[in-house]
């Protein structure tokens, strides 16, 4: 007789609008034991994850047991009391609270008898759990000024904490994305431990080699279904990466000619370190579509910021001579940029705005006329645009808030294709936006780069940098560690040169 | 309320491990209502406004939408027209005479003034919370110089210089300093009633002024006193500046979304330092009409128009371009709220009528907004 298994997922599936992001999957795992669960973007890892905390609801029919226990799905909090606890990608701590705070958060305070809080139990506890984990640190600083690594280690401390009923299960969601590698080995050390305890570990990585070089087993999800559960022992990394990516890759062939690269670069970037990229080089030809793909923590999510200056950065960025310094966005515009930036509620669109004045935002003095903006141009030229492209509605007077996903994005397409951008930057140009959407924006990316602007796009949708990129940087550690050319290119090649070993020639 | 500026939140991408699709989409809300409702956004009915005006929109509602009786943009016109007729029936021997209308207009022209000039760092999204004392100062300044013997244009001009400097330390703190504008002009509201009673040695002063100072604020055109005319002029200068000026739109962009228009180009800091010089420039030119209008000066003129003036903006701001803050709605505002004020005193209203109505005019208006926000 087998003993209670610590996790158990039974028939779970999760269907957002039409979209099956996660079909009938069985997990099930044993106490002390820690699992590795892989796959490539989209294929259910984060969904599930969700629906562990509590954050989605799955489908109906679906069934989660934690130490034999069902567990109520759909509800936050649920699986805590249960023991099963999460370290998210995130940490989910409160910058401005110390450790103290952010450890007692979700378990309450120990207290005096006033009542009060005694600050005193409160800190030595801290310390001690902290010390447990192996990590010794002053407990009343803000969280915001510790290092990541002893930020880690509080959201870990969290979940373990002893003030709750004892854990058995522990969600890692990408634990190690922003850790430097010494780090890591002192992570995994404090993981063994607590698998030594009894508790069974889910681990969710993207790296690999944290894989072989922690886990006991491995669950293999594509397309949002269950491929596999094995022992790590016997798989080797091309193995796994065939398995993520449901066939086995040839060998690239010899890197094709570097055909169409003749002209000069318009966009020249030289050992640009910006957050964790460590010497980036890059140069684009105008007319060029160059894709930049990368798992998260790989230095992708900065590069585009980078180049435009909108974070802190050191080398050199010119566009066609001229040097884009940082912290200058303005001069970045003046000098041809254009950067349609990822997470467009937060760093590109005006909801409340009209989308006239959403597209003109960028050189509104385009439409002075004696001295005065003339509405009437602005109307015209902004409306020329949106039928361009195929804004529904395309009526420049209403706020941006009331379109949908997809229509947003192609209005903050037309702020920029109005300047007529010497080079393009498109972070995550089609996050969040419908099929149709996507296609058309794929078209208008085209279109630009045929009318001889550079084009750069950062993507984790690999199809869609199969379709548009004519060359891909692939970036590792904050270094491009490959790059593919066409005809070598396809969604199975970029995943895998974004995870595995480098295989291409690094330019 | 202002947010940091800094490292724009894009640098890390949400959308990792999830497929990309419609269901995703943080946007599954078209209608704008699960957005962050700040005081002056809270109003937005800007929406319904728009579908009102475009019937062709092929949206499902749009067409039983026709005619709503919620708050909508021109409300405060109608309010305005019902409170002149109740007031016309209820006293007509005094309320309905052209005198009272030209004191209505006169006596409003300052707050109106200071109303227009904090337009400008609302819109930027900070707040200045000093105009009341820079306008103060200004007004003390005005009248010491004088005192001491300097020609009155010599004197506005330097209470201007010494407002408009005011306004830059405001700029230095928020921007340089990156302290939050609401503390740093509420800290510098205090230095500035200290500043007004070292001018005016504590006392009010009432001799001193030049009597052809005293005669520009109280001459009457066309039976109203100068400064209301004063005051449209300023409103003129703004409103140009904010409709029709680029200015303008990165006011509201740096307002809206401070990283989508730093992304933009926007130089949001320029923006912000500039509203609030612009903030105190105008509060001393509005101080030194104050001071030909009464010809006195002490330390309490200035805070008394802080709440009057922040209530008109608000208010104004469910008006004309709802959920923003704007010059045409805000000058409705402050003469919807004197004509209320100004027809209950006359029916025998005690005088603590004036706050009590100013007050409860601002929240249900803004509460109705939001209703009709929510509702679309």
């Amino acid at each position: 007789m087998s003993p209670t298994p610590a996790l158990e997922v039974r028939g779970l599936s999760k269907t957002f609008t039409g979209q099956r992001a996660l079909v009938g999957v069985d997990l099930e795992l044993q106490p002390g034991e820690i699992r590795a669960l892989v796959g490539q973007n989209g294929c259910g890892k984060s969904t599930m994850i969700k629906v562990l905390a509590g954050y989605h609801d799955p489908d109906p029919g679906a069934e989660v047991l934690v130490d034999g226990q069902p567990l109520a799905l759909g509800t936050a909090g649920a699986g805590d009391h249960a023991g099963l606890r999460f370290v998210h990608q995130d940490l989910g701590l409160v910058p401005t609270l110390d450790a103290c705070d952010n450890l007692a958060m979700g378990h309450g305070y120990e207290r005096n008898r006033m009542r009060l809080i005694s600050w005193r139990r409160e800190q030595r506890l801290a310390r001690e759990t902290l010390r447990d984990l192996g990590y010794d640190f002053d407990v009343r600083q803000p969280t915001s000024h510790l290092v990541i690594s002893q930020r880690t280690a509080i959201a870990l401390a969290r979940a373990l904490s002893p003030r709750s009923t004892p854990p058995r299960v522990l969600v890692l969601d990408e634990p190690t994305a922003n850790l430097p590698a010494t780090e890591i080995e002192r992570l995994f050390e404090v993981v063994r431990s607590v698998r030594d305890r009894g508790v069974a570990v889910l681990f969710v990585s993207h790296h690999l080699d944290e894989v072989f070089g922690l886990c006991d087993t491995v669950t293999v999800l594509r397309d949002g279904r269950h491929v596999i559960t094995r022992p790590v022992e016997g798989l080797d990394e091309d193995a796994l990466i065939a398995l993520m990516i449901g066939r086995t890759l040839e060998d690239f062939p010899a890197q094709a000619e570097t055909v169409g690269e003749a002209g000069e670069p318009v966009l020249r970037v030289r050992d640009v370190h910006s957050g964790v990229l460590a010497g980036v080089d890059l140069d684009v030809r105008p007319g060029e579509i160059v894709g930049v793909a990368g798992i998260t923590g790989s230095g992708r999510e900065e590069i585009a910021l980078a180049l435009f200056g909108g974070v802190p950065r050191t080398g050199t960025v010119t566009v066609a001579g001229r040097e884009i310094e940082e912290h200058r966005p303005d001069r970045a515009v003046a000098a041809g940029l254009a950067l349609v930036p990822a997470e467009r509620h937060a760093n590109a669109a005006f909801l409340e705005s009209t989308l006239r004045e959403n597209v003109s935002i960028v050189n509104p003095g385009a439409f002075l006329s004696r001295g005065l903006l003339s509405r009437r141009r602005e109307v015209s030229e902004v409306t020329t645009w949106l039928q361009k492209l195929k804004v529904r509605p395309p009526h420049p007077e209403r706020a941006l808030a009331t379109l949908s996903g997809g229509n947003q994005q192609k209005v903050m397409l037309a702020r920029w294709m109005r300047q007529k951008p010497t080079v393009l930057v498109l972070d995550e140009p089609t996050q969040g936006v419908d099929v149709g959407a996507k296609a058309d924006i794929h078209v208008l990316v085209e279109e630009a780069a045929a009318q001889g602007a550079a084009v750069v796009i950062v993507s984790t949708d690999h199809s869609e940098l199969t379709r548009l990129a004519e060359r891909v940087v692939v970036l590792r550690n904050g270094r491009v560690a490959d790059v593919l050319r066409r005809p070598n290119i396809d969604p199975d090649r970029i995943t895998a040169a974004t995870i595995g070993q480098s295989k291409g020639v690094a330019a | 309320m202002r947010h940091e500026t800094g490292t724009p939140g894009g640098t890390r991408s949400a959308g990792d491990d999830t497929p990309s699709g419609p269901a995703l989409d943080p946007v599954v809300n078209p209608t704008g209502s699960g957005v962050h409702l700040s005081p002056a956004e809270a109003a937005n009915p800007a929406l319904e406004a728009d579908l009102a005006v475009q019937p062709e929109v092929e949206e499902p509602g749009a067409a039983k939408r026709g005619f709503s009786l919620g708050l909508d943009r021109f409300s405060g016109l109608y309010v305005w027209a019902l409170l002149i007729i109740v007031f016309a029936i209820w006293v007509p021997d005094t309320f309905l005479t052209v005198n009272n209308a030209t004191i209505i207009a006169g006596n409003e022209a300052i707050t109106a003034m200071l109303a227009l000039g904090i337009i400008i760092p609302l819109a930027a999204g900070v707040f200045d919370l000093s105009f009341a004392g820079v306008a103060g100062l200004s007004v003390a300044v005005t009248a010491w110089a004088q005192v001491e013997g300097f020609n009155p244009i010599l004197a506005a001009i330097f209470a201007i210089a010494v407002s408009t400097l005011v306004g830059a330390i405001n700029g230095f703190v928020v921007v340089g300093l990156k302290v939050s504008s609401f503390i740093a002009t509420l800290g510098m509201s205090s230095l500035l009633l200290a500043a007004t009673w070292w001018v005016t040695d504590g006392k009010q002063i009432v001799s001193g002024f030049s009597e052809g100072f005293l005669d520009l604020g109280n001459t009457r055109v066309l039976g109203i006193p100068l400064p209301f005319y004063a005051m449209l002029l300023l409103a003129a200068v703004i409103y140009i500046l904010i409709e029709y000026l680029p200015v303008g739109r990165y006011l509201y962009a740096s307002g809206g979304n401070p990283v989508a228009a730093r992304l933009a180009g926007v130089r949001v800091d320029r923006i912000v330092f500039g509203s609030l010089v612009a903030s105190s420039l105008i509060a001393g030119i509005a101080g030194v009409v104050l001071a030909a209008r009464i010809g006195t000066a002490s330390p309490d003129i200035g805070p008394s128009y802080l709440l009057p003036a922040f209530s008109a903006v608000f208010l104004g701001s469910t008006q004309i371009k709802p959920g923003r803050v704007n010059v045409i709605g805000t000058l409705i505002a402050i003469y919807l709220l004197a004509t209320g004020v100004k027809g209950l005193q006359l029916a025998g209203a005690p005088s603590y009528t004036d706050d009590l109505f100013n007050g409860l005019a601002l929240i249900i208006a803004v509460a109705l907004a939001a209703r009709s926000a929510r509702k679309v």
